[in-house]
């Protein structure tokens, strides 16, 4: 070798003050900062956000109208006595509606109630020979109600006329075979409702991690960024980041969603609603996982935005038969379909909580997908992370897959 | 010294390093040079950990290059790589921090270096919304952010205007000065012969030549004397002993010594055809060099 150096290399370059070496964890939290503080700048991803959060708002002032607007029904009475009023009340109690009786001097002042739409329905001498009921239009179920409060009036009217004393009729017992089946359905509803949040952000959020990945490769800034780190760190700072935004996200959601429901009494059982939905949260990190290995190992085959449709779709698919088969479990909690599917890796986020809401799952089977989901991330991740360090540097054309394992960098 | 230590890289069937080994001193600038294809990226690649070398080593003060080595040295990829949708200034304070500065001082030296590099104004502007040629400055100020040890630069200069060549080349001269070994890549070998002190030119492979200009020229196999004696009838020189004819024209011809053979003697076949006009030996530019380095089927001792 005759490379010599003209200029006096006096001194070798000072290493920098500020400088020190990194530990992976700390390159690790780089990456991860990195992305949640390009994303949750995103002005796309802050609309979503608020999109979503309005959503649930939306829907429990809308879950509040429907269950505020609930049955009292005004009735008008000419000429009655306690006696009408009480058989009113009693007939709409057995017609499951709560009914307010408002009595009138004459005839006149009910017809004017009745049109103005104040009461329901104007009943004139109830006791009388011919009773008669003013409505606005057609009768419908106050018909029903005062027809049946007449009858009942009349009949003991004319017992009482012939002189004939009734027994107390017998009291039928009830006897429950499944007193919670409404909480279960309760809880069916609220984790259906947590699962089909949970598929939308999973696809979300494996969209975003699969985006950053093409984003790296495709502007070239991955031989940057391999220059100072391994692989595997830059991978688990994108999902890491991303996910830390996701779980937020759907905390956020959560935390709106359970304060809603409690503040407008919307559900019977509180415990069940709370323990549901960490129930869903706790599968969320698990199919997160699961999902953000896959969508990047599957990203890191391509080079461009354009075809990361083609390596994403299949991926995709997974997720959508999830949330087709919770719809379906949500009806048949019991049903085989949802027993088997309920431990399969990627598909159990969706499922395993629907099981679980419905009571219809032991903790062992419930343990038994974990740990089958837990294997899965890690064949995934060990798996993905070879296929990611093997195609991030080979830009161009779609990376076979073979190709990618194959080569270690 | 960084020293580059028999490196073998096979694609496939495609041989692409067979032995690539030259070293270079702190506060050297050493222009790499070889023809398309020659496997100056691979080399430069297998430094920076992003392809892997099936023999061979690259060493920096005696040490292989690890990962803890690369966070201190600048590279400049030959694809230029940013993220697009990322601010100037954060950018560079990001890849600072990757390089191991604290997030303060990090900051500070992105700052300094977008000054520098003349793109103050533009800190807070998208990659994307810069010309080609800031993006350029941005590249350069990501490999010079955290003030490293070495500078490993991939055709730095490719698609900058004279201006920007000059202002690069005054940046890249500084921190030679500043005692960092300075290798870069081009293919504007007249820019390579002004600027480095050393030159390494790559051909099927292997370094086939490198050392300094001055040197590559006295080692160039054979030296080219030009003469022009109007009067000399065609082939007057090939009589010579240990003259080869490289070109003859109505009497100005170029021949090629063989080390050894006596100039003078020449001269003397010269003027006994007549009238001599000019005789001088010819300094081969580094593009004759090159062309002769990578085309020479035998290689040229280094």
């Amino acid at each position: 070798m005759t490379a010599t150096a003209h200029r006096d290399a006096q001194t070798l370059a000072p290493a920098h003050p500020d400088v020190t070496p990194h530990s992976p964890a700390q390159l690790v939290r780089l990456v991860a900062g990195r992305e949640v503080g390009t994303r949750i700048r995103d002005k796309g991803f802050l609309a979503g956000s608020a999109f979503l959060i309005l959503l649930i708002v939306g829907m429990l002032v809308f879950q509040v109208l429907i269950n505020s607007g609930e049955d009292t029904t005004r009735l008008g009475v000419v000429g009655g006595d306690t006696t009408v009023s009480d058989a009113l009340r009693s007939q709409g109690e057995a017609l499951g509606t709560e009914v307010e009786v408002v009595e009138f001097d004459d005839e006149g002042a009910a017809r004017t109630a009745v049109e103005d739409g104040d009461v329901e329905g104007a009943l004139l001498s109830p006791s009388g020979v011919q009773p008669e009921l003013l409505v606005e239009s057609d009768g419908g179920q106050v018909e029903t109600l005062v027809q049946g409060a007449v009858q009942g009036l009349s009949l003991s009217q004319q017992l009482a006329d012939a002189d004939v004393t009734l027994q107390e009729p017998p009291e039928v017992e009830v006897v429950a075979l499944d007193p919670d089946a409404d909480a279960d359905f309760e809880a069916i509803i609220v984790a259906l409702m947590g699962v089909a949040v949970l598929y939308g952000l999973l696809l979300l959020f494996g969209q975003f991690v699969a985006q950053g990945v093409v984003e790296e490769k495709s502007s070239r800034v991955v031989e940057l960024l391999l220059a100072t780190m391994r692989p595997w760190q830059l991978l688990a700072g994108k999902i890491i980041g991303l996910g830390v935004l996701a779980l937020g996200q759907m905390l956020v959601i959560a935390v709106i969603g359970v304060a809603g429901a409690l503040a407008f009494d919307l559900v019977a059982l509180p415990g069940d609603l709370i323990g549901t939905v960490l129930t869903v949260l706790a599968w969320f990190v698990l199919g997160y996982a699961f999902y953000a290995s896959l969508f990047a190992a599957a990203a890191s085959l391509v080079s461009r935005q354009e075809d990361l449709g083609s390596v994403i779709t299949p991926a995709t698919l997974l997720p959508v038969v999830g949330i087709v088969i919770a719809i379906q479990a949500a009806q048949d909690p019991t049903g085989t379909l949802a027993v088997i599917t309920s431990y399969v890796p990627g598909i159990s986020p969706m499922v395993m909580p629907l099981r679980q809401a419905a009571g219809a799952a032991a903790w062992w089977e419930v343990a038994l997908a974990v740990v089958l989901m837990l294997v899965a991330i890690a064949a995934i991740v060990r798996i993905g992370g070879r296929v990611y360090a093997g195609a991030l540097l080979r830009t161009g054309g779609r990376v076979k897959l073979r190709e990618a394992l194959a080569s270690e960098k | 010294m960084l020293e580059f230590d028999g490196l073998v890289k096979a694609y496939g069937d495609n041989q692409v390093l067979k032995g690539v080994s030259f070293s270079v001193a702190p506060g050297q600038m050493f222009g790499f040079c070889g023809s398309n294809g020659a496997g100056k990226t691979t080399t430069m690649r297998i430094a920076m950990g992003l392809a892997r070398a099936d023999a061979g080593e690259v060493r920096w003060s005696g040490r292989p290059v690890d990962e803890a080595v690369r966070r201190r040295i600048g590279y400049m990829p030959e694809e230029r790589g940013l993220y697009p949708k990322m601010k100037v200034g954060e950018q560079l304070t990001y890849f600072a921090r990757l390089h191991g500065m604290d997030a303060a001082p990090a900051a500070r030296a992105a700052e300094a270096w977008a000054e520098r590099l003349g793109l103050g104004e533009r800190q807070g502007d998208k990659v994307e919304k810069l010309s080609l040629g800031n993006q350029q400055r941005v590249q350069l100020a990501a490999a010079l952010v955290s003030e490293p040890e070495v500078l490993i630069l991939d055709e730095p200069f490719s698609g900058l205007d004279p201006v920007g060549v000059d202002s690069l080349a005054e940046a890249l001269l500084e921190q030679a000065r500043r005692g960092v070994p300075v290798v870069f890549s081009s293919h504007q070998l007249d820019l390579v012969e002004r600027l480095c002190d050393a030159v390494g030119i790559l051909a099927r492979g292997s370094i086939v030549a490198s050392g300094t200009v001055p040197e590559l020229r006295s080692t160039t196999a054979g030296r080219q004397l030009r003469v022009v004696a109007p009067d000399a009838p065609a082939g007057w020189a090939g009589a010579v002993p240990g003259v080869r004819v490289v070109s003859e024209q109505r009497g100005d011809t170029v021949l090629e010594l063989a080390p050894g053979t006596d100039d003078q003697q020449v001269l003397a076949a010269a003027l006994a055809t007549g009238r001599v006009t000019h005789f001088a030996w010819r300094e081969p530019t580094l593009v004759e060099l090159f062309r002769d380095a990578v085309t020479t089927p035998e290689e040229v001792a280094a």
